[in-house]
């Protein structure tokens, strides 16, 4: 029995020690982004300057400012968060290159400040939003986030010119169609959207 | 006993573990305020290159264990602070008390702004936005037109240039990337106002200082205008612009280093004139050719734009004058071309370099009755500027300049017979300056610049200083001071180079107060001028007697008022300027109000988006009390005024979609009757009274009607559609 025990617990701390710091800290990180996101904003910061050549954790850390400073009403906040959630993109950047997730978050980064003041960065943003989709259409085509967000931005700027809504529900379905088939490089690479396209998808038919 | 045996044996081995875990970790714990003592929370806390690290709570206190040993490096880094690097044993960083210094860059820091609007993006200090240089309703689409209704400027409606605190048009430069503009505004005839050259869609920033700017501008005695062209296009696209008065072109091509952008527009006022006749009798209506482009290239560590301008006016037509019943005739055929490339790097950690060259050809053919004058302006700026960023607190500036310019102006209609008149002007500049943060709430900007002037045969220094406090976290006060040079204008210097440099003196106190979309600036103000330049003849003539013993001053208040928040979908401002000056330049015989400056001056400018219609109506009103004017039948010189100037604009902007616009605007809805000044005969009638003739603009009223496209790679969409 002793002997059974000591070996059991043996392998299980020989399982524990199998998985990288890297990864033990990705898990944490998800698990606190459910009830703290700050919390774990600052550790996918961390384990990006210990991890200085994975583009993921800083993708993270800026994913999270920029989904918390939506709503944000205090003008020295918002621009601390997203200048910093920026800069993260930017490290993201340089570490990936023409990566279509990155360009994905980068215009969710000018959505939040459209979202903020349409009348100040409307003009110059808008453009700028439909070239990042556009150019990460052409790279990957089958990416299913790129195919939702563009048509989440498409939509709600045909809500706003009061346009019909219909032509989207289209994108909606193959974006639907290309989650089913979409299969992550590892689990921590980004797979996220489906239960929102479900959501656009409603809103739009209705 | 085997029981026990298993438990004392688990417990052993869990102890043993425990054990170990607290042998080889170490305990790192303190707390994170700010310099005033106020805890943060979520400031992020770790050992630089390892996972080990916290998330400071509530009441700024953090705790966490490491496996690390020996002399390791604490981060400590929060959103709106400067990140702290601490270097310890790992054993010693217990208890530690740390305080963060507020990031001088944050939005809500003190800036040095004293004499300056902005309009742009991110700009912490933004007056404007950049739409509203072409919605606002009185501009039509001139940035120029947009930013006459900020305070400190003065209503000179038949003029359109220009004019701050005072100073003539010709003592406010304007720059493109940080380079001299020397022929910015188009030509025009008399009473009709003026616009600006450049398409205000190139730039996206526009900083306009009215007085007690950077030591890196010279050659401007009243104020600067600061134009910066787009870095990086968004998108592929092609304008299309359909007006009343002709069409417009646009095209951007981008690609992975570099894009290229081009603009090109034919006005013509025939059919305009045609259906509504205005007071000049035109025989070749107003038409102008031009085109402008950018070229932007990126390089591995800055990125080099070439920006070129040509455009081409001529009109033909008979102006109304009081001395010649049949009236003036009038031909201008005026060429200008702009060049101006800059390059824009890093050189190193701290180190930034920016250089540019810009060159100018601006020919002027002007028939006045039978006189015929032509002039050549030829003009160089070239400029480099290093900037070393020293630390967060401290940045340090320098650079040097060199302007040429070569005039020339053959008068007389044959060649062999004319007289020719002429310079060449050369300065050298050099400017040094920094700026010093001493904390969130209080920062000095100090420089120093030198002038050499090879035709004036003069050396100047001088300095310019300003500081910026603080006084709460909405508000805060600036002053600044500054001596300005500029050499005499063309006019002058092609009869006479014997002068000195003319010299203001700005003292400036501001105060403003910006809290969530509401925004409040006064600024009182006192300028003193020195060695103005005076001739002795009612014009400028070769034999003219002229002097540097003009002096003047201007002293003022002005006001700014926007709130964009009070009122739902509504967006206004109000500017009032208070101004008075004395001068004494030119061939005045004493010191007067001059005939371009008056001395109130308001506007009001409204916005109002209607969601339902995509519309936004836009509504601008200006006041200006009347200027002076000289009237023979009594003694004295500007010894009266005219009435008071009334404009209310109105605009629509319809967004049919988001690429599609439709826009209309009515210039003086209302009709006033504006009078800009008189003209008087040279001689009187037979009961020895001098007539006189009202300078009126060409029309009261104007009207214009626009259709905007934007056509993009955009293939999910087929604007088409829509129409």
């Amino acid at each position: 029995m002793k002997q059974i025990i000591f070996i059991l617990s043996l392998s299980v701390c020989g399982l524990m020690q199998s998985q990288s710091p890297y990864e033990k800290g990705m898990e944490t990180a998800f698990e606190l982004w459910k009830n703290s996101p700050i919390e774990a904003s600052n550790l996918f910061e961390r384990i990006a300057q210990a991890e200085p050549d994975n583009w993921l954790p800083p993708y993270y850390a800026a994913q999270i400012l920029i989904i918390n400073s939506f709503g944000l009403n205090n003008v020295e906040q918002l621009t601390a968060q997203l200048n910093k959630a920026q800069d993260l993109i930017n490290e993201a950047q340089i570490i990936s290159n023409n990566n279509p997730e990155i360009m994905v978050l980068q215009a969710l980064l000018h959505t939040a400040w459209l979202a903020y003041d349409g009348a100040t960065y409307g003009r110059t943003l808008s453009p700028k939003i439909m070239e990042i989709y556009n150019t990460a259409e052409q790279l990957a085509p089958e990416n299913p986030r790129v195919t939702y967000c563009k048509a989440e931005w498409n939509m709600r700027s045909a809500q706003y010119f009061g346009q019909d809504t219909a032509p989207y529900c289209k994108d909606f379905e193959k974006a639907l169609e290309l989650f089913a088939n979409f299969k992550p490089e590892t689990s921590f690479h980004p797979n996220w959207g489906k239960e929102r396209t479900t959501l656009l998808l409603e809103s739009c038919r209705n | 006993m085997p029981k026990l045996n298993l438990l004392t044996s688990i417990i052993f081995f869990f102890s043993m573990a425990t054990l170990q875990v607290i042998q080889s970790q170490t305990i790192i714990n303190g707390k994170v305020t700010s310099v005033t003592g106020m805890p943060i929370p979520g400031a992020n806390i770790y050992l630089q290159g390892t996972y080990d690290g916290a998330t400071s709570l509530d009441d700024g206190t953090f705790s966490f264990l490491t496996h690390e040993t020996g002399t390791q490096t604490l981060i400590i880094s929060y959103l709106s602070f400067q990140t702290c690097r601490m270097m310890d044993e790992v054993l010693s960083m217990r208890d530690l008390s740390i305080s963060l210094r507020e990031n001088v860059n944050a939005l809500d820091a003190v800036v040095l702004s004293a004499g300056t609007f902005h309009a742009g993006d991110h700009s912490k200090i933004n007056v404007l936005k950049p739409l509203d240089v072409v919605t606002t309703a009185s501009a039509l689409g001139d940035f120029i037109g947009a930013l006459q209704t900020l305070p400190g400027t003065t209503t000179v409606a038949e003029d359109g240039r220009l004019f701050v605190r005072g100073g003539q048009a010709r003592e406010t430069q304007i720059f493109i990337d940080g380079i001299r503009v020397f022929t910015p505004y188009t030509p025009t005839t008399n009473n009709t106002p003026t616009r600006g050259r450049y398409s205000p869609f190139l730039f996206d920033g526009i900083t306009f200082s009215t007085g007690g700017y950077s030591a890196e501008y010279g050659q401007a005695l009243s104020g600067v205008l600061l134009l910066n062209t787009i870095n990086e296009p968004d998108q592929e696209k092609t304008d299309v612009g359909l007006m009343s008065l002709g069409v417009k072109l646009g095209n951007t091509q981008k690609w992975r280093t570099g894009s290229l952008s081009v603009n090109m527009s034919y006005i013509n006022l025939a059919p305009y004139n045609a259906i509504l006749p205005n007071r000049n009798q035109f025989i070749k209506p107003y038409e102008s050719v031009s085109g402008e482009s950018v070229f932007r290239r990126k390089t591995r560590k800055g990125l080099f734009k070439l920006y070129g301008a040509y455009d081409s006016t001529n009109f033909e037509l008979i102006q109304e004058d009081i001395n010649k019943p049949e009236g003036l005739f009038f031909k201008l055929d005026n060429q200008n071309a702009y060049f101006n490339g800059s390059y824009g790097g890093v050189l190193g950690e701290a180190w930034s370099m920016h250089a540019g060259l810009s060159y100018t050809r601006a020919k002027n053919k002007r028939r006045i009755d039978d006189r015929a004058i032509a002039a050549v302006e030829k003009a160089i700026h070239a400029k480099i500027k290093f900037k070393n960023h020293i630390s967060n607190y401290w940045r340090l500036y320098f650079g040097a300049e060199y302007l040429t310019t070569d005039f020339n102006e053959p008068y007389g209609d044959a060649p062999n017979e004319a007289l020719e008149y002429g310079f060449r002007n050369d300065i050298a500049a050099a400017f040094v300056e920094t700026d010093i943060f001493v904390s969130k709430d209080l920062a000095f900007k100090a420089g120093l610049r030198s002038e050499c002037s090879a035709l004036l045969n003069d050396f100047s220094l001088v300095p310019r200083v300003s500081l910026a406090l603080k006084t709460s976290s909405k508000s805060q006060l600036s002053l600044a001071y500054g001596s300005f040079f500029q050499t005499p204008s063309n006019h002058l210097l092609k009869f006479n180079t014997n002068f000195k440099p003319q010299n203001a003196k700005h003292y400036i106190l501001n105060y403003q107060h910006n809290s969530n979309g509401r925004l409040f600036r006064a600024e009182a103000y006192f300028k003193s001028y020195d060695n103005l330049a005076k001739y002795d003849s009612d014009i400028p003539r070769a034999n003219s007697y002229f002097t540097s013993d003009g002096k003047a001053y201007a002293r003022g208040i002005d006001f700014f008022w926007r709130d964009s928040e009070s009122l739902r979908h509504v967006d206004y401002w109000m500017s009032y300027s208070l101004l008075d000056t004395r001068r004494n330049d030119d061939n005045y015989p004493k010191s007067v109000q001059p005939s371009y400056v008056n001395t109130h001056n308001l506007s009001l400018v409204g916005k109002y988006w209607i969601n339902k219609w995509r519309s936004q109506v836009g509504l601008s009103y200006s006041f200006a009390s009347g200027r002076p004017y000289t009237n023979p039948n009594r003694t004295g010189f500007l010894n009266a005024k005219t009435r008071a100037y009334n404009n209310l604009s109105l605009n629509w902007a319809y967004l049919i979609s988001q690429q599609k616009i439709v826009y209309a605007s009515v210039n003086n809805v209302l009709g006033f009757k504006n009078i800009n000044g008189y003209q008087y005969a040279t001689s009187p009638d037979v009961t020895g009274h001098f007539n006189r003739r009202a300078l009126q603009p060409a029309a009261d009223q104007f009207f214009f009607v626009g259709f905007f496209w934007t056509i993009s790679d955009d293939k999910n969409r087929n604007q088409l559609d829509n129409l």
